[in-house]
């Protein structure tokens, strides 16, 4: 079972942060509403296209944002039009600003903050820079992470408290995490959380040497998985003090993050890293796990990944493991993004009460558990669910949300 | 055959930032992974990269590399016969 | 009522490296004028411990940087029981963060050096060598000097979070680096640096020094300054 989470000394009361709006872009085209109707339609998006890495020319299956949402991006924000990185996060965050009704309504600029989560910021203008092509001021400048993210607050009008994350693939749950901690430490009311990354040279490049790609496309949890696929473009939630909202709402109550403290590249971990950090999570929440309705995966589509994820859920769940799946065979591995986009996923499930399904499974691998959910269905009564990811170097994030908790 | 087997443990060495090892350190007949030169997974990658990069050697099937990985003379032979 | 205090404090920068114990020591003659410089290539392992230096050589700067840093607070984390071990956090801030290894990379890709084009990676490789699995946080941020690491690993200690913190804050490019890029120069970090701190409750110990909200890189400064001329 591994080393039982000690008790914390102070007893934690479940945060009341509530959800006040989604925003994303993706894959999928610009948008929510277009993102949740591929859900339910269990599509994919990913999409082949052929990529000279290094000397070679490579079948690449990615989630690429469609040229067309770009373009249109451009007429919005002429003075970032070639910053890719800039425009998907400002369009997913003024969505998101506009899903949140009244909420933001009488807050003042300095009791807004802003949380970025990104992996590599605006990556591809270095790529244009090694390549000596013309890049704007602003463009080299948001590859700095820190930087992209006071541009950010800038345009969204964030005078509070500014931060930004970058800790590989937990980024996007580690800021919904930083998010919160800023309302319930009382620096802000409302925090914009904002991840974006994009698919680049540099990326592709690192991950293809490192033969983790699936040049079909990935298949989380699936028998015949063979690796995993890129996404790209940037999700929003705007985090809120419960009492800004009517209900119902969808609130974050729980959190966590460890480190499997085994190896940096890890194919050996028995998934009691990503257990310690949903237990931490289940604790913040003071939820036990038969109480968790709905978990969201990792999911990459990589041997390893997947495996560890089993073994961590039977570790936390033993024989009932919740119904669980994996979206990123819709939009595949956003990376900096995925923890706050494969939230707006379990946050538009709660709403909808639905199930996603996990896109482009055949057959579910023997050691994943029973209870995943392969194409979308109702759900009864759906109130808790377990979000989390894993991310290079060990490290582990899990958050929960409720509906209209107590 | 033999400067070329000098060449490569010049790369693998700088390679791998193998500190303290010498050329005359490695055995060429000695399995490359799997030694006291304590090369991991990742490694192996590097190498597949580093043989595209200076060779033009492109591995994409894991049965080649392990042969070819097999020992510094098997890798230096493969490199002669494949090298573009 | 249990108050937090530092356990350790470490730093190294361009004019010397040292602990809340040993006070500042300036570094080997050979070394300095490059290190003052900010080339950092002779900065060595075995210029701290005699203990196996594992995987220093194929780490990134940063990871260098920390894994000296973390290093030199003279904490025996082994000695620490499991319960207590897994309840460690490791909390890292940094502006330019891993910016030198991706600008390595982008001209040469290679996997070995991928895994270091993330500023996160640190916390990994101490999180490995230490066995440690607390809560953990990778910022990057514009406030020099590491006030985030702090702050958010004295949050950590004060609300039950972690036991014990670990914060850094990595600063592994100085000016002249940094203009491969288009910085606004009063942003770039004055100096290289790696800057350490153990946080945790009150016990009683020798080493025990008040937490001072602000700058890690100055605070650890200050102490190291303090311990030299004790």
């Amino acid at each position: 079972m591994g080393t039982p989470v000690a008790t914390a000394l102070n007893h934690h009361m479940p945060a009341h942060i509530a959800i006040a709006g989604c925003g994303a872009i993706t894959a999928v085209g610009a948008g929510v509403a277009t993102l949740w109707e591929a859900v339910v339609a269990n599509t994919s998006a990913l999409r082949q296209r052929e990529w000279v890495i290094g000397k070679t020319t490579q079948n690449v299956t990615a989630g690429f944002v469609p040229e067309e949402v770009v373009k249109a991006l451009r007429v919005t924000h002429p003075a970032h039009a070639d910053s890719r990185a800039f425009m998907f996060a400002a369009a997913a965050l003024h969505e998101a600003m506009g899903n949140s009704g009244d909420a933001l309504k009488n807050i003042p600029a300095n009791r807004r903050g802003l949380v970025l989560s990104t992996t590599k910021a605006n990556i591809e203008a270095l790529d244009q820079l090694n390549r000596r092509q013309l890049v704007s001021l602003p463009a080299q400048r948001q590859i700095q992470p820190a930087l992209l993210a006071a541009d950010l607050a800038v345009n969204l009008g964030c005078g509070g408290p500014v931060q930004c994350v970058s800790a590989a693939c937990i980024s996007g749950l580690s800021a919904l995490q930083q998010g919160a901690l800023l309302i319930q430490r009382g620096e802000a009311d409302v925090v914009l959380v904002v991840g974006v990354d994009l698919i680049s040279q540099f990326v592709l490049a690192g991950f293809h040497s490192l033969k983790s790609l699936d040049p079909e496309g990935c298949r989380p949890f699936d028998q015949a998985r063979l690796g995993l696929s890129l996404g790209e473009g940037a999700a929003a939630i705007i985090l809120v003090k419960r009492e800004l909202l009517p209900s119902p709402a969808v609130c974050l109550t729980g959190w966590g993050t460890s480190n499997d403290a085994n190896h940096l590249t890890g194919p050996s971990r028995d998934g009691s890293g990503l257990a310690l950090a949903i237990r931490r999570a289940l604790e913040r929440a003071e939820l036990t796990p038969n109480q968790i309705d709905y978990i969201n995966a990792h999911g990459t589509g990589t041997s390893y990944n997947d495996n560890m994820e089993s073994l961590a859920l039977r570790s936390v769940f033993g024989d009932a493991v919740p119904p669980f799946g994996g979206n990123k065979g819709l939009f595949g591995h956003t990376l900096g993004i995925a923890g706050v986009l494969e939230t707006v996923i379990c946050v538009n499930a709660l709403k909808h009460q639905l199930l996603p399904g996990t896109p482009r499974l055949r057959e579910r691998d023997s050691v994943a558990p029973e209870s995943l959910v392969a194409t979308p269905r109702p759900a009864k009564n759906l109130q808790r669910v377990l979000k989390m990811n894993c991310g290079f170097g060990g490290t582990n994030a899990a958050v929960i949300l409720e509906l209209n908790p107590a | 055959m033999e400067s070329l087997i000098e060449e490569l443990k010049t790369k693998i060495i700088a390679g791998f930032n193998l500190e303290g090892v010498k050329p005359a350190d490695i055995n060429p007949d000695e399995p490359i992974f799997g030694t006291g030169l304590e090369l991991d997974s990742i490694d192996a990658l590097e190498l597949v990269a580093i043989l595209e990069s200076d060779y033009g050697i492109v591995i994409t099937e894991r049965s080649v590399a392990d042969k070819a990985f097999a020992s510094l003379r098997a890798l230096a032979e493969f490199v002669a016969a494949n090298r573009t | 009522m249990n108050t937090t205090v530092i356990h350790a404090a470490s730093y190294l920068g361009p004019e010397g490296f040292g602990n809340d114990l040993t006070g500042f020591c300036p570094w080997p003659e050979a070394l300095a004028e490059n290190l003052k410089k900010g080339e950092l290539d002779g900065l060595h392992w075995s210029l701290l411990s005699n203990s196996d230096p594992s995987r220093f050589l194929r780490m990134d700067l940063m990871c260098r940087l920390g894994f000296m840093a973390a290093e030199l607070l003279a904490i025996n984390f082994d000695a620490l029981p499991d319960a207590r071990r897994d309840r460690v956090g490791v909390c890292v801030s940094s502006f330019t963060g891993c910016l030198d290894t991706d600008i390595r990379f982008v001209r040469m890709p290679r996997p070995s050096s991928f895994a270091y084009t993330l500023p996160s990676t640190v916390i990994g490789e101490l999180c490995i060598r230490y066995r440690l699995k607390g809560p953990v946080l990778s910022l990057i941020t514009a406030a020099p000097g590491g006030a985030a690491s702090l702050t958010e690993a004295l949050e950590w200690v004060k609300a039950g979070d972690a036991d014990l913190a670990l914060c850094l804050s990595l600063e592994t490019m100085n000016p002249s680096t940094v203009g491969t890029l288009v910085l606004p120069p009063e942003l770039a970090p004055q100096s290289w640096h790696g800057a350490a701190m153990l946080l945790g409750p009150a016990e009683n110990g020798a080493r025990e020094k008040p937490v001072e909200v602000g700058s890690l890189q100055a605070l650890c400064q200050k102490l190291c300054r303090l311990a030299s001329h004790e």
